[in-house]
């Protein structure tokens, strides 16, 4: 009923807007990586005709990221960073998600507006706040002293002195990375808890399993989604994030890939190698991104079947 | 409004590899109630659609007072629909739903008010113009979306199971009314539903369809009595289907045999012979005692007496295995049979029908499966 | 709730720790470990936010401890209260200056692009809706650093500064905005539209008197949200940025978390926690009340449920 053009003539403005804003800069990114740099100005010299790539500096920090290279303990780092992060998410949010899906009834609009709240707080708001608590003669650093609790973490190794939170310590990083990070995964695995049907769960019951048993062969494997979901949701940004270190410990022991980033194009100017680390970043979380689509394609058809 | 005349040539309509609607020839006289009556997937709506315009026909002609609609857009067709979901439009009042179509047409504000008046009086939603649909019941909605189309004076008025989403209750006095208005206003209706009873009710013709074809085209009574396929048999209340073998025509007659049993059918196609299928309604099937005897009469055992408030229903397994369902009325009195009663089933040879086709549908193994270790 | 725990018939006394143990782990109530859990969280995700509020109001330069309540950060102090300090004026200005820019351009392109996806069956449709995913799970440093490069060395006519960072902000808002609508658009369906036309609207009255205002809620609450995920970012307004004058709030409160906080940060963090919020709840109530009453549909709670993402 509407002429044939009208639909693909609506789209246009937002395509064309995307191809040059947002697909057509990661040539931009690929040009500099693959180019030179100007021997005297230090400059980057683009090459933007494929013919003409210069594989040299992405190959150079290829080289560095493996054992042994400069980007080797930055690049473990991250990656510790991001896996501790993610399994803190899932041991505090699971419970936090499963509670107001399955047994919240009376608070659980109040408890999804309190859920959905730090997403309008900024995160530079909610990283701030931290700052103010933890600096020495905070309300939590003088909590954490008066219990031991400070005491205790330096003696599990987990702060490298006591009462010093905010000097170089990957335990206020990781935390840090947690707080800022966990109402991203919270939400989505709150919805797939939220869309499992009880009768699915009172049928296990029925059927003589006991609450555990049904949590773990239906409960979990139908919020599978929902977890994969809430995890690449926080796991793609976290490995980009140079921001949260910074901000908490900004020092070099705890910088991850995007301080590297970060660094290479605010601290020095060196945008060739930081835009070839962004290439391989880049790369990196498409093959994670591909991965996770796999698994939601076969667990769909899964379901069909 | 003179015409509404309506009719299908040859439509098809083809999605992709799947073809909703298989070769469609119908003729639909103006001021007719005419309905199709379908379960779900068989074409009726995307028929309807094409008629009102929003899917545009593979193949065919759709003639509307003789002229050919199939490709005009649907604000361009002399007809109006009233959908299913109702489509009453959420952020307009009862008077702007109503008078939307009005003003499109660009006619005088005063004609306007005084139509839309008119059109509410007919449909007695007087005084609710006011409202929003959302404040209304699903029965005043339904009004709502009946005078929003009433309003224009189309040819056609097509319906979209309008019935579906009201209970029980208010569809039965629904159809009543429906029916009158049809009378009232006298136009074309052409309404699309799945419930039998409904299209029984309303309609001056039935249109059955299955897998995208018509299988039977009549008023309600031939329909229901006289099916023509093993699909309208079954699909138009509950029936008894049987295989048998038929010997052909003598004096006007089909002899058939049904297992060692010799019946005569009077109705159908008589003059069939081979494998086939004879069809007989429940109300039609009489129960006399085991000791009785006569033409197309086969003894029985009483398997199940189920009671269904105005009507019993007996469930016999036959000599030969088949099942037969008798309703019998309830009088009052109490039930000759029960469970395990030797019994004589006749069926009138004027009550039997022979059918020719082996069936588009099988015969519905669930409600009444042949019991094979009985025989 | 908790009489469950000491029944009449046990006349023992229970210690308190017994007592906390068994209201934990009483097996016939709520599982109350999990109610604990999950207010603690609560508690956990938001108290810290509220005392870096409290602070904005302490008489004095500590961020630590109390020294009582002022109002002197936001007004009065002749150097560094928000009112009077130019930097905070200045970084304030450019927050709202780029989340009204891009929220006008921004909302209509995506208003259509959510509209054209729907309904447009054809070659390239596919691979747009690919496209108009990806910016939702990039992370901000590599559009960061692929929009400072574009700009830089290929786009040289576009300078750092105002100019980009609204290009960069449009750019990765526009899928919010697709998102939203597309899922209002897909809870609406199409038989209105039809009825329109069935009615004897052409296209442009169906789209305009039929479909425009039933999307409106969904148009507005993605304005809401527009304007604050602008307001709140930092990764692109920093990497497009070309200094002082093209300071966001959010990029002075990181520069201040390396220097010194002052309870004036803490305001000028609550003064755009207000904004984003009133923002966002004005949105969510515009969508609500427009929405009431298409009961059944379910498209209010799923939208609104949508906004997270």
């Amino acid at each position: 009923m509407y002429p044939r053009w009208l639909w693909p003539a609506f789209a246009i403005p937002g395509v064309v807007w995307l191809l040059i804003l947002f697909l057509l800069p990661f040539y931009a990114v690929i040009g500099v990586a693959f180019g030179n740099i100007d021997p005297i100005l230090q400059t980057p010299i683009p090459a933007w005709n494929p013919l003409n790539w210069n594989v040299g500096w992405v190959s150079h920090v290829l080289n560095e990221l493996t054992p042994g290279g400069v980007y080797w303990d930055v690049f473990l780092r991250t990656f510790r960073y991001v896996a501790l992060s993610l399994g803190g998410c899932i041991l505090i949010g699971y419970p936090v998600a499963y509670y107001i899906a399955r047994h919240a009834s009376r608070t659980k609009s109040l408890l999804l507006i309190l859920l959905v709240l730090p997403f309008w707080i900024s995160y530079l708001m909610r990283m701030l706040a931290w700052i103010n608590l933890l600096a020495p003669g905070g309300y939590a650093a003088r909590f954490l002293a008066f219990t031991h609790i400070s005491d205790l973490l330096y003696h599990m190794g987990l702060l490298s002195q006591p009462n010093n939170y905010l000097g170089g310590q990957s335990f206020t990083v990781i935390f840090a990375l947690i707080y800022g990070y966990i109402p991203y995964f919270i939400l989505p695995l709150y919805a797939s808890l939220d869309r499992i049907d009880r009768s699915h769960l009172e049928a296990a019951r029925d059927l003589g399993a006991s609450p555990f048993r049904a949590f773990w062969h239906v409960t979990l494997p139908l919020s599978k989604t929902g977890l994969l979901g809430g995890a690449v949701l926080i796991v793609l940004p976290m490995f980009g994030d140079y921001y949260t270190p910074n901000i908490v410990s900004s020092a070099p022991t705890t910088s991850m890939i995007g301080n590297q980033i970060d660094l290479y194009f605010h601290g020095g100017p060196q945008p060739t190698i930081g835009a070839a680390i962004t290439i391989i970043l880049s790369a990196f979380l498409v093959v994670l991104m591909g991965y996770y689509m796999w698994t939601i394609h076969k667990s769909s058809k899964e379901l069909v079947a | 409004m003179a015409g509404g005349e309506v009719k299908l040539i040859a439509l098809v309509k083809q999605f992709g590899d799947v073809t909703a609607v298989d070769g469609i020839d119908l003729e639909m006289p103006g001021a007719e109630f005419f309905s199709m009556l379908g379960p779900s997937g068989c074409g009726k709506t995307t028929t309807l659609r094409m008629i009102a315009g929003f899917e545009q026909p593979t193949s065919g002609q759709i003639l509307l007072d003789g002229e050919d609609m199939a490709f005009t857009p649907p604000h361009k067709r002399n007809v109006n629909t009233v959908f299913q979901s109702y489509a009453l439009f959420p952020h307009l009042s009862v008077q702007d739903n109503v008078a939307f179509g009005l003003r499109r047409a660009k006619t005088p504000k005063n004609e306007i008010k005084q139509r839309v008046a008119d059109a509410l009086e007919l449909v007695q939603l007087t005084g609710l113009e006011r409202r929003k649909p959302a404040q209304m019941s699903g029965g005043q909605q339904q009004r709502v979306a009946l005078a929003r189309a009433l309003v224009l004076k189309p040819a056609v008025l097509l319906l979209d199971e309008p019935l579906g989403a009201l209970d029980a209750k208010l569809r039965k006095a629904l159809q009543i009314e429906l029916k009158a208005l049809q009378q009232q206003v006298g136009i074309t209706f052409i309404y699309v539903t799945h419930d039998q009873e409904e299209a029984l009710t309303m309609s001056d013709r039935i249109a059955v369809m299955s897998d995208g074809r018509v299988e039977q085209v009549g008023p309600p009574s031939e329909v229901y009595e006289e099916p023509s396929t093993t699909f309208v048999a079954d699909f138009l209340g509950v029936s008894n289907l049987m295989r048998v073998v038929a010997h052909g025509d003598s004096d006007g007659r089909c002899r058939v045999t049904l297992g060692d049993f010799e019946l005569h059918a009077s109705r159908g196609e008589t003059h069939t012979t081979g494998d086939t299928r004879i069809v007989i309604r429940p109300e039609r099937v009489h129960l006399e005692p085991h000791e009785s005897s006569g033409e197309n009469r086969v003894p029985g055992i009483v398997e199940r007496v189920v009671y269904l408030g105005n009507s019993n229903q007996i469930i016999v397994i036959l000599a030969n295995g088949d099942r037969v369902q008798a309703l019998v009325q309830n009088t009052g009195q109490e039930l000759t049979y029960k469970q395990g009663d030797p019994v004589r089933v006749y069926m009138p040879s004027e009550a039997l029908r022979v059918l020719t086709d082996t069936g588009t549908a099988p015969i519905d193994e669930d409600a009444l499966p042949p019991v094979s270790s009985v025989a | 709730m908790s009489q469950a725990v000491a029944t009449p018939a046990a006349p023992k006394e229970f210690t308190l720790w017994q007592r906390i143990h068994g209201w934990v782990t009483n097996p016939w109530g709520k599982p109350r470990f999990l109610v604990l859990v999950t207010w603690g969280y609560i508690i956990w995700s938001i108290a810290p936010v509220l005392i870096a509020i409290q602070f904005s109001f302490n008489n004095s330069r500590s961020l630590t401890v109390w020294h009582g309540f002022t109002t002197k950060w936001y007004f009065s102090d002749p150097i560094d209260s928000i009112w009077h300090n130019a930097s905070y004026r200045g970084a304030l200005n450019q927050s709202l200056k780029l989340a009204a820019l891009d929220v006008v351009i921004a909302t209509p392109i995506g208003v259509m692009l959510a509209l054209g996806l729907a309904r447009w069956r054809g070659r390239g449709s596919g691979a747009s809706n690919f496209l108009m995913l990806f910016p939702l799970v990039t992370p901000e440093i590599v559009m960061g650093v692929s929009l400072l490069l574009l700009f830089t060395q290929l786009f040289t006519f576009v300078n750092t500064g105002t100019l980009a960072q609204v290009l960069g902000h449009v750019t990765f808002s526009i899928s919010y905005v697709v998102v939203i609508v597309r899922g209002r658009l897909f809870s609406i369906g199409r038989s209105y539209e039809e009825a329109a036309a069935d009615l004897g609207a052409s296209p442009s009255a169906a789209l305009w008197l039929v479909l425009m205002p039933l999307l409106l809620p969904a148009i507005v609450a993605s304005a809401a949200i527009v304007f604050a995920i602008s307001i709140d970012d930092f990764v692109i307004s920093q990497w497009l940025s070309n200094g002082a004058n093209s300071s966001t709030v959010p990029m002075l409160i990181y520069d201040s978390t390396r220097a010194t906080p002052l309870p004036s940060t803490d305001g000028l963090a609550t003064v755009i926690m207000l904004i984003t919020l009133t923002t966002v709840v004005a949105g969510v109530a515009v969508f609500r009340l427009f929405t009431r009453g298409e009961g059944g549909r379910g498209s209010a709670v799923d939208d609104v449920a949508g906004f997270g993402m």
